[in-house]
Protein backbone atom coordinates (compact mmCIF):
# COMPACT_ATOMS: atom_id res chain seq x y z
CA UNK A 1 0.00 0.00 0.00
CA UNK A 2 1.17 3.67 -0.78
CA UNK A 3 1.44 5.26 2.41
CA UNK A 4 2.52 8.92 0.83
CA UNK A 5 -0.96 8.73 -1.34
CA UNK A 6 -2.45 12.10 0.13
CA UNK A 7 -6.31 10.54 0.15
CA UNK A 8 -4.82 7.66 2.40
CA UNK A 9 -1.99 9.68 4.51
CA UNK A 10 -5.02 12.51 5.42
CA UNK A 11 -7.38 9.94 6.60
CA UNK A 12 -4.88 7.99 8.65
CA UNK A 13 -3.61 11.45 10.03
CA UNK A 14 -7.33 12.32 11.06
CA UNK A 15 -8.06 8.90 12.76
CA UNK A 16 -4.85 8.83 14.29
CA UNK A 17 -4.96 12.42 16.22
CA UNK A 18 -8.58 12.15 16.47
CA UNK A 19 -7.90 8.85 18.30
CA UNK A 20 -9.38 6.19 16.62
CA UNK A 21 -7.04 4.77 15.04
CA UNK A 22 -6.68 1.81 17.50
CA UNK A 23 -4.81 -1.36 18.06
CA UNK A 24 -2.23 -2.56 15.57
CA UNK A 25 -2.97 0.10 13.16
CA UNK A 26 -2.31 2.50 15.80
CA UNK A 27 0.96 0.58 15.89
CA UNK A 28 2.45 0.05 12.51
CA UNK A 29 1.04 4.08 11.93
CA UNK A 30 3.41 4.92 14.09
CA UNK A 31 6.09 2.83 13.08
CA UNK A 32 5.76 3.89 9.74
CA UNK A 33 5.93 7.72 11.04
CA UNK A 34 9.86 7.78 10.59
CA UNK A 35 10.39 7.09 6.95
CA UNK A 36 7.62 8.85 5.69
CA UNK A 37 7.56 13.17 5.35
CA UNK A 38 4.20 12.91 3.89
CA UNK A 39 2.47 10.88 6.98
CA UNK A 40 4.21 12.99 9.60
CA UNK A 41 3.03 16.38 7.05
CA UNK A 42 -0.09 15.10 7.26
CA UNK A 43 -0.30 14.87 11.03
CA UNK A 44 1.17 17.47 12.14
CA UNK A 45 -1.96 19.21 9.72
CA UNK A 46 -4.10 17.59 12.00
CA UNK A 47 -2.67 17.94 15.52
CA UNK A 48 -2.96 21.31 14.73
CA UNK A 49 -6.37 21.38 13.54
CA UNK A 50 -7.53 19.87 16.44
CA UNK A 51 -5.22 21.58 18.79
CA UNK A 52 -8.33 24.10 19.48
CA UNK A 53 -10.73 21.07 20.24
CA UNK A 54 -8.37 20.39 23.09
CA UNK A 55 -8.92 24.48 24.79
CA UNK A 56 -12.26 23.49 26.19
CA UNK A 57 -10.67 20.42 28.71
CA UNK A 58 -10.47 21.89 32.45
CA UNK A 59 -7.11 22.21 33.67
CA UNK A 60 -6.51 19.69 36.38
CA UNK A 61 -2.95 20.21 38.57
CA UNK A 62 -1.26 17.25 39.34
CA UNK A 63 0.24 16.13 42.85
CA UNK A 64 3.30 17.78 43.70
CA UNK A 65 4.55 13.88 43.97
CA UNK A 66 4.24 13.60 39.95
CA UNK A 67 6.90 16.24 39.68
CA UNK A 68 9.20 14.59 42.06
CA UNK A 69 8.91 11.06 40.66
CA UNK A 70 9.65 13.09 36.90
CA UNK A 71 12.80 14.53 38.83
CA UNK A 72 13.40 10.99 40.74
CA UNK A 73 12.90 9.37 37.24
CA UNK A 74 15.35 11.63 35.22
CA UNK A 75 18.18 11.26 37.63
CA UNK A 76 17.51 15.29 38.62
CA UNK A 77 17.62 15.16 42.51
CA UNK A 78 20.75 13.55 43.49
CA UNK A 79 23.37 16.42 44.27
CA UNK A 80 26.16 14.74 41.94
CA UNK A 81 23.71 15.19 39.09
CA UNK A 82 23.52 12.38 36.25
CA UNK A 83 22.52 13.91 33.14
CA UNK A 84 22.18 11.80 30.23
CA UNK A 85 25.10 12.48 27.69
CA UNK A 86 23.21 15.37 26.22
CA UNK A 87 24.64 16.15 23.11
CA UNK A 88 25.40 12.49 21.53
CA UNK A 89 21.24 11.82 21.00
CA UNK A 90 20.37 14.53 18.16
CA UNK A 91 19.99 11.64 15.28
CA UNK A 92 18.06 9.93 18.06
CA UNK A 93 15.68 12.84 18.70
CA UNK A 94 14.87 13.57 14.99
CA UNK A 95 13.94 9.91 14.50
CA UNK A 96 11.88 10.74 17.85
CA UNK A 97 9.99 14.05 16.08
CA UNK A 98 7.69 11.49 14.38
CA UNK A 99 6.47 10.84 18.22
CA UNK A 100 7.55 7.12 18.00
CA UNK A 101 6.80 5.50 20.51
CA UNK A 102 8.81 2.48 20.07
CA UNK A 103 11.79 4.99 19.39
CA UNK A 104 11.43 6.56 22.85
CA UNK A 105 11.03 3.08 24.76
CA UNK A 106 14.53 2.19 22.53
CA UNK A 107 15.35 5.29 24.26
CA UNK A 108 14.73 4.93 27.36
CA UNK A 109 16.69 1.41 27.71
CA UNK A 110 19.78 3.57 26.27
CA UNK A 111 19.52 6.02 29.04
CA UNK A 112 18.44 3.96 31.71
CA UNK A 113 22.01 3.79 33.26
CA UNK A 114 23.19 7.44 33.41
CA UNK A 115 26.70 8.36 33.73
CA UNK A 116 27.37 10.62 36.63
CA UNK A 117 28.59 13.47 34.30
CA UNK A 118 28.16 17.77 34.97
CA UNK A 119 24.70 19.76 33.90
CA UNK A 120 25.89 21.77 30.31
CA UNK A 121 26.35 25.40 30.27
CA UNK A 122 23.34 26.74 28.54
CA UNK A 123 23.48 30.21 27.13
CA UNK A 124 21.05 32.23 26.08
CA UNK A 125 22.06 34.13 22.61
CA UNK A 126 19.84 37.49 22.69
CA UNK A 127 19.29 39.61 18.84
CA UNK A 128 21.81 42.15 18.62
CA UNK A 129 20.22 45.93 16.93
CA UNK A 130 22.38 45.21 14.22
CA UNK A 131 20.19 42.36 13.06
CA UNK A 132 17.75 45.34 11.65
CA UNK A 133 20.21 47.00 10.37
CA UNK A 134 21.61 43.55 8.22
CA UNK A 135 18.64 43.93 6.53
CA UNK A 136 16.00 40.80 5.52
CA UNK A 137 17.40 39.27 8.94
CA UNK A 138 14.71 37.96 11.26
CA UNK A 139 14.64 39.18 14.83
CA UNK A 140 15.24 35.65 16.49
CA UNK A 141 17.32 33.96 19.47
CA UNK A 142 19.42 31.31 19.66
CA UNK A 143 20.25 28.95 22.34
CA UNK A 144 23.69 27.21 22.57
CA UNK A 145 24.93 24.41 25.47
CA UNK A 146 28.42 23.91 26.30
CA UNK A 147 29.42 20.27 27.34
CA UNK A 148 31.42 20.42 30.25
CA UNK A 149 34.83 19.39 29.18
CA UNK A 150 34.00 22.33 26.57
CA UNK A 151 34.29 20.10 23.71
CA UNK A 152 31.04 20.59 21.96
CA UNK A 153 28.70 23.37 21.71
CA UNK A 154 24.89 22.90 20.65
CA UNK A 155 23.22 25.93 19.20
CA UNK A 156 19.66 25.92 18.33
CA UNK A 157 17.48 28.57 16.65
CA UNK A 158 14.43 29.25 18.61
CA UNK A 159 12.92 30.24 14.91
CA UNK A 160 14.71 29.84 12.00
CA UNK A 161 16.95 33.28 10.59
CA UNK A 162 16.64 33.22 7.21
CA UNK A 163 19.87 34.15 4.97
CA UNK A 164 20.92 35.11 1.78
CA UNK A 165 22.80 32.23 -0.09
CA UNK A 166 25.87 33.55 0.09
CA UNK A 167 25.71 34.31 3.99
CA UNK A 168 27.01 32.29 6.72
CA UNK A 169 26.37 32.21 10.61
CA UNK A 170 29.77 31.80 12.54
CA UNK A 171 29.72 31.13 16.26
CA UNK A 172 32.64 32.93 18.25
CA UNK A 173 34.24 32.40 22.03
CA UNK A 174 34.67 35.96 23.15
CA UNK A 175 37.00 36.15 25.87
CA UNK A 176 36.79 39.20 28.68
CA UNK A 177 39.71 40.55 26.76
CA UNK A 178 41.14 40.17 23.72
CA UNK A 179 39.80 38.67 20.43
CA UNK A 180 37.01 36.30 20.05
CA UNK A 181 38.01 32.78 18.69
CA UNK A 182 35.67 30.81 15.79
CA UNK A 183 34.27 28.39 16.95
CA UNK A 184 32.63 27.14 13.50
CA UNK A 185 29.80 27.79 11.36
CA UNK A 186 25.99 27.10 12.99
CA UNK A 187 22.46 26.32 10.87
CA UNK A 188 20.65 28.97 10.74
CA UNK A 189 17.69 26.57 11.00
CA UNK A 190 17.51 24.10 13.80
CA UNK A 191 20.04 22.52 15.60
CA UNK A 192 24.00 22.58 15.21
CA UNK A 193 26.51 20.68 16.44
CA UNK A 194 30.20 22.40 16.74
CA UNK A 195 32.79 20.03 17.86
CA UNK A 196 35.90 20.85 15.87
CA UNK A 197 37.39 23.01 19.05
CA UNK A 198 37.27 23.62 22.46
CA UNK A 199 35.51 27.03 24.16
CA UNK A 200 38.50 28.20 25.62
CA UNK A 201 38.38 28.34 29.51
CA UNK A 202 37.10 31.59 30.99
CA UNK A 203 35.08 32.88 27.66
CA UNK A 204 33.05 35.72 29.30
CA UNK A 205 29.91 35.02 26.00
CA UNK A 206 29.10 33.35 22.55
CA UNK A 207 28.50 35.98 19.45
CA UNK A 208 27.12 34.65 16.17
CA UNK A 209 28.09 36.86 13.35
CA UNK A 210 27.51 37.13 9.79
CA UNK A 211 29.56 35.96 7.45
CA UNK A 212 30.34 35.40 3.97
CA UNK A 213 29.27 31.46 3.21
CA UNK A 214 32.03 29.30 4.43
CA UNK A 215 32.84 31.69 7.40
CA UNK A 216 35.47 34.48 8.06
CA UNK A 217 38.89 34.68 6.07
CA UNK A 218 40.46 36.63 8.51
CA UNK A 219 40.01 35.10 12.29
CA UNK A 220 38.21 37.64 13.39
CA UNK A 221 34.59 38.69 12.84
CA UNK A 222 33.75 40.51 9.52
CA UNK A 223 30.05 41.23 9.31
CA UNK A 224 27.87 42.39 12.08
CA UNK A 225 27.56 40.09 15.51
CA UNK A 226 23.89 39.30 15.30
CA UNK A 227 23.33 37.66 18.75
CA UNK A 228 25.49 37.95 21.62
CA UNK A 229 24.68 36.06 25.02
CA UNK A 230 26.86 35.84 28.30
CA UNK A 231 27.82 32.92 30.03
CA UNK A 232 27.79 32.40 33.47
CA UNK A 233 25.92 33.77 36.49
CA UNK B 1 -11.35 30.62 29.31
CA UNK B 2 -10.22 30.82 26.10
CA UNK B 3 -7.04 33.10 25.78
CA UNK B 4 -7.26 36.23 23.77
CA UNK B 5 -5.33 35.61 20.77
CA UNK B 6 -2.15 37.82 21.64
CA UNK B 7 -1.63 35.87 25.12
CA UNK B 8 -2.03 32.62 22.98
CA UNK B 9 0.54 33.60 20.66
CA UNK B 10 3.08 35.46 23.94
CA UNK B 11 2.62 32.25 25.96
CA UNK B 12 2.78 29.78 22.86
CA UNK B 13 6.45 31.98 22.07
CA UNK B 14 7.62 31.41 25.68
CA UNK B 15 6.63 28.06 25.44
CA UNK B 16 8.76 27.66 22.47
CA UNK B 17 11.47 29.16 24.04
CA UNK B 18 11.51 26.98 27.31
CA UNK B 19 11.30 23.65 24.90
CA UNK B 20 14.40 24.74 22.87
CA UNK B 21 16.56 25.55 26.29
CA UNK B 22 14.98 22.20 27.54
CA UNK B 23 16.29 20.61 24.66
CA UNK B 24 19.88 21.57 25.71
CA UNK B 25 19.00 20.10 28.88
CA UNK B 26 18.68 23.23 31.21
CA UNK B 27 16.95 22.03 34.47
CA UNK B 28 15.37 25.37 35.22
CA UNK B 29 13.57 25.53 31.72
CA UNK B 30 12.08 22.24 32.20
CA UNK B 31 11.03 23.29 36.05
CA UNK B 32 9.26 26.45 34.31
CA UNK B 33 7.78 24.11 31.53
CA UNK B 34 6.09 21.63 33.78
CA UNK B 35 4.92 23.99 35.93
CA UNK B 36 3.42 26.32 32.77
CA UNK B 37 1.81 23.17 31.08
CA UNK B 38 1.31 20.23 33.25
CA UNK B 39 -2.29 21.32 34.60
CA UNK B 40 -3.57 21.24 31.12
CA UNK B 41 -1.90 17.64 30.31
CA UNK B 42 -3.12 16.14 32.98
CA UNK B 43 -6.91 17.38 32.44
CA UNK B 44 -6.48 15.79 28.59
CA UNK B 45 -5.07 12.69 29.92
CA UNK B 46 -7.55 12.47 33.26
CA UNK B 47 -10.03 12.86 30.62
CA UNK B 48 -8.99 9.88 28.54
CA UNK B 49 -7.85 7.78 31.42
CA UNK B 50 -10.22 8.38 34.66
CA UNK B 51 -8.23 6.09 37.07
CA UNK B 52 -6.19 8.94 38.83
CA UNK B 53 -3.09 6.61 39.51
CA UNK B 54 -2.89 5.41 36.37
CA UNK B 55 -2.97 8.98 34.57
CA UNK B 56 -0.48 10.44 37.38
CA UNK B 57 1.73 7.52 35.46
CA UNK B 58 1.07 9.12 32.56
CA UNK B 59 1.62 12.22 33.12
CA UNK B 60 5.46 11.45 34.29
CA UNK B 61 5.66 9.27 31.61
CA UNK B 62 4.67 11.94 28.96
CA UNK B 63 7.40 14.72 30.92
CA UNK B 64 10.08 12.52 30.52
CA UNK B 65 9.23 11.60 27.24
CA UNK B 66 9.37 15.67 26.95
CA UNK B 67 12.53 16.01 28.58
CA UNK B 68 14.16 13.39 26.03
CA UNK B 69 12.84 14.61 23.05
CA UNK B 70 12.17 18.06 23.53
CA UNK B 71 15.34 18.92 20.74
CA UNK B 72 13.66 17.10 18.53
CA UNK B 73 10.43 19.37 18.49
CA UNK B 74 10.48 21.96 15.59
CA UNK B 75 9.02 25.26 16.15
CA UNK B 76 8.88 25.71 12.07
CA UNK B 77 6.11 22.42 12.38
CA UNK B 78 3.87 22.39 15.53
CA UNK B 79 2.90 25.02 17.77
CA UNK B 80 4.80 24.08 21.04
CA UNK B 81 1.21 23.07 22.83
CA UNK B 82 -0.23 21.25 20.00
CA UNK B 83 3.13 19.11 20.18
CA UNK B 84 3.01 18.80 24.07
CA UNK B 85 -0.77 17.61 24.07
CA UNK B 86 -0.33 15.64 21.01
CA UNK B 87 2.26 13.72 23.18
CA UNK B 88 0.04 13.35 26.27
CA UNK B 89 -3.23 12.05 24.28
CA UNK B 90 -1.30 9.63 22.82
CA UNK B 91 0.26 8.42 26.27
CA UNK B 92 -2.93 8.40 27.36
CA UNK B 93 -4.53 6.46 24.41
CA UNK B 94 -1.94 4.20 24.72
CA UNK B 95 -2.65 3.70 28.28
CA UNK B 96 -5.97 2.18 27.10
CA UNK B 97 -4.91 -0.04 25.17
CA UNK B 98 -3.01 -1.66 28.14
CA UNK B 99 -5.70 -2.01 30.00
CA UNK B 100 -7.74 -3.61 27.89
CA UNK B 101 -5.35 -6.82 28.67
CA UNK B 102 -6.38 -6.39 31.81
CA UNK B 103 -10.29 -7.22 33.11
CA UNK B 104 -12.47 -4.15 33.47
CA UNK B 105 -13.64 -3.81 36.75
CA UNK B 106 -15.82 -0.49 36.38
CA UNK B 107 -17.07 1.10 34.01
CA UNK B 108 -14.71 4.37 32.89
CA UNK B 109 -17.39 6.64 31.44
CA UNK B 110 -20.33 7.89 33.03
CA UNK B 111 -23.67 7.68 31.37
CA UNK B 112 -24.31 11.17 30.10
CA UNK B 113 -25.25 10.87 26.33
CA UNK B 114 -28.97 10.03 26.55
CA UNK B 115 -31.66 11.94 24.20
CA UNK B 116 -30.64 15.22 26.12
CA UNK B 117 -29.20 17.92 25.57
CA UNK B 118 -25.77 18.74 27.66
CA UNK B 119 -27.28 21.40 30.21
CA UNK B 120 -27.47 22.77 34.12
CA UNK B 121 -27.57 19.14 34.82
CA UNK B 122 -24.63 18.50 33.06
CA UNK B 123 -22.50 21.25 34.42
CA UNK B 124 -23.31 20.42 38.33
CA UNK B 125 -20.13 21.88 40.28
CA UNK B 126 -18.13 18.70 40.83
CA UNK B 127 -18.61 17.27 37.57
CA UNK B 128 -16.59 17.57 34.70
CA UNK B 129 -18.49 18.24 31.64
CA UNK B 130 -19.57 16.05 29.38
CA UNK B 131 -17.78 15.73 25.98
CA UNK B 132 -20.41 17.01 23.64
CA UNK B 133 -20.48 20.10 26.50
CA UNK B 134 -16.62 20.51 25.98
CA UNK B 135 -16.74 20.20 22.05
CA UNK B 136 -19.43 22.78 21.83
CA UNK B 137 -17.71 25.06 24.67
CA UNK B 138 -14.23 24.69 21.96
CA UNK B 139 -16.47 25.83 19.32
CA UNK B 140 -18.20 28.71 20.69
CA UNK B 141 -14.81 29.75 22.14
CA UNK B 142 -13.03 29.76 19.06
CA UNK B 143 -15.95 31.58 16.87
CA UNK B 144 -16.13 27.90 15.07
CA UNK B 145 -19.79 27.74 15.71
CA UNK B 146 -20.94 27.37 11.88
CA UNK B 147 -17.95 24.59 11.55
CA UNK B 148 -21.07 22.64 13.49
CA UNK B 149 -23.81 23.37 11.74
CA UNK B 150 -23.63 21.06 8.93
CA UNK B 151 -23.36 18.29 11.62
CA UNK B 152 -26.02 16.66 13.50
CA UNK B 153 -26.54 15.69 17.15
CA UNK B 154 -25.34 12.21 16.94
CA UNK B 155 -22.05 13.26 14.82
CA UNK B 156 -20.86 15.60 17.21
CA UNK B 157 -21.15 13.03 19.80
CA UNK B 158 -19.90 10.20 18.04
CA UNK B 159 -16.77 12.77 17.29
CA UNK B 160 -16.96 14.25 21.15
CA UNK B 161 -16.50 10.76 22.62
CA UNK B 162 -13.82 9.72 20.57
CA UNK B 163 -11.69 13.03 20.72
CA UNK B 164 -12.77 13.91 24.15
CA UNK B 165 -13.28 10.68 26.02
CA UNK B 166 -10.95 8.85 24.22
CA UNK B 167 -13.26 5.72 23.04
CA UNK B 168 -12.44 3.70 20.13
CA UNK B 169 -14.82 2.88 17.42
CA UNK B 170 -16.59 -0.01 18.77
CA UNK B 171 -17.10 2.03 22.06
CA UNK B 172 -18.86 4.94 20.57
CA UNK B 173 -20.75 2.35 19.03
CA UNK B 174 -21.76 0.47 22.13
CA UNK B 175 -22.34 3.57 23.97
CA UNK B 176 -25.01 5.19 21.17
CA UNK B 177 -26.03 2.45 20.51
CA UNK B 178 -25.52 1.98 17.23
CA UNK B 179 -23.69 -0.06 14.46
CA UNK B 180 -20.14 -0.05 14.26
CA UNK B 181 -20.34 1.12 10.52
CA UNK B 182 -22.81 4.22 11.08
CA UNK B 183 -20.41 5.72 13.70
CA UNK B 184 -17.34 5.06 11.77
CA UNK B 185 -18.81 7.01 9.25
CA UNK B 186 -20.15 9.85 11.36
CA UNK B 187 -16.90 10.69 13.10
CA UNK B 188 -14.92 10.44 9.92
CA UNK B 189 -17.79 13.22 8.50
CA UNK B 190 -17.44 14.98 11.46
CA UNK B 191 -14.03 15.54 11.26
CA UNK B 192 -14.04 16.30 7.33
CA UNK B 193 -16.45 18.96 8.24
CA UNK B 194 -14.38 20.76 11.04
CA UNK B 195 -11.49 20.21 8.50
CA UNK B 196 -11.87 23.56 7.18
CA UNK B 197 -13.29 26.03 9.80
CA UNK B 198 -10.30 24.42 12.18
CA UNK B 199 -8.05 25.20 9.47
CA UNK B 200 -9.46 29.03 9.21
CA UNK B 201 -9.01 29.36 12.69
CA UNK B 202 -5.24 27.95 13.10
CA UNK B 203 -4.49 30.26 10.01
CA UNK B 204 -6.21 33.08 12.95
CA UNK B 205 -3.71 31.89 15.60
CA UNK B 206 -0.85 31.92 13.38
CA UNK B 207 -1.67 35.54 11.83
CA UNK B 208 -2.08 36.97 15.66
CA UNK B 209 1.64 35.77 16.25
CA UNK B 210 3.15 37.85 13.53
CA UNK B 211 3.77 40.88 13.67
CA UNK B 212 1.91 42.71 11.10
CA UNK B 213 -1.08 39.90 12.12
CA UNK B 214 -4.50 41.38 13.10
CA UNK B 215 -6.51 39.57 16.09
Amino acid sequence: MDYSRPPLADRLAAAYAAGTLRGPARRRYEALLPAHPALRQALHRWQARLMPLSTSVPPVIPPPVVWQRIQQQLGHLNPAPAVQRWWQGLSFWHALSGLSTAAVVGLAVLLAVPEPVQPPIVVVLESTQDVAAAGGVMSARFVASISPDGRAVVTRALQPVSLDADRALELWAVPPQGAPRSLGLIAAQGASLVQKSRVPPGTAALAVSLEPSGGSTTGAPTGPVLYVGKIGI
Amino acid sequence: MPLPAQDWSQSSKELSQLLARVGLGDREAFAKLYERSSAKLFGVVLRIQRDQAAAEDILQEVFVKVWRSAAGFDAAQSQPLTWLTSVARNAAIDSLRRQQTQPQIQARHRVDDDDDAPDAVDLAADEAPGPLELLSRATEARALNHCMQDLNAMQKQSLALAFYDGLSHAEVAEKMAQPLGTVKSWVRRALLSLKNCLEHAQLRDVNAGSPAGQA
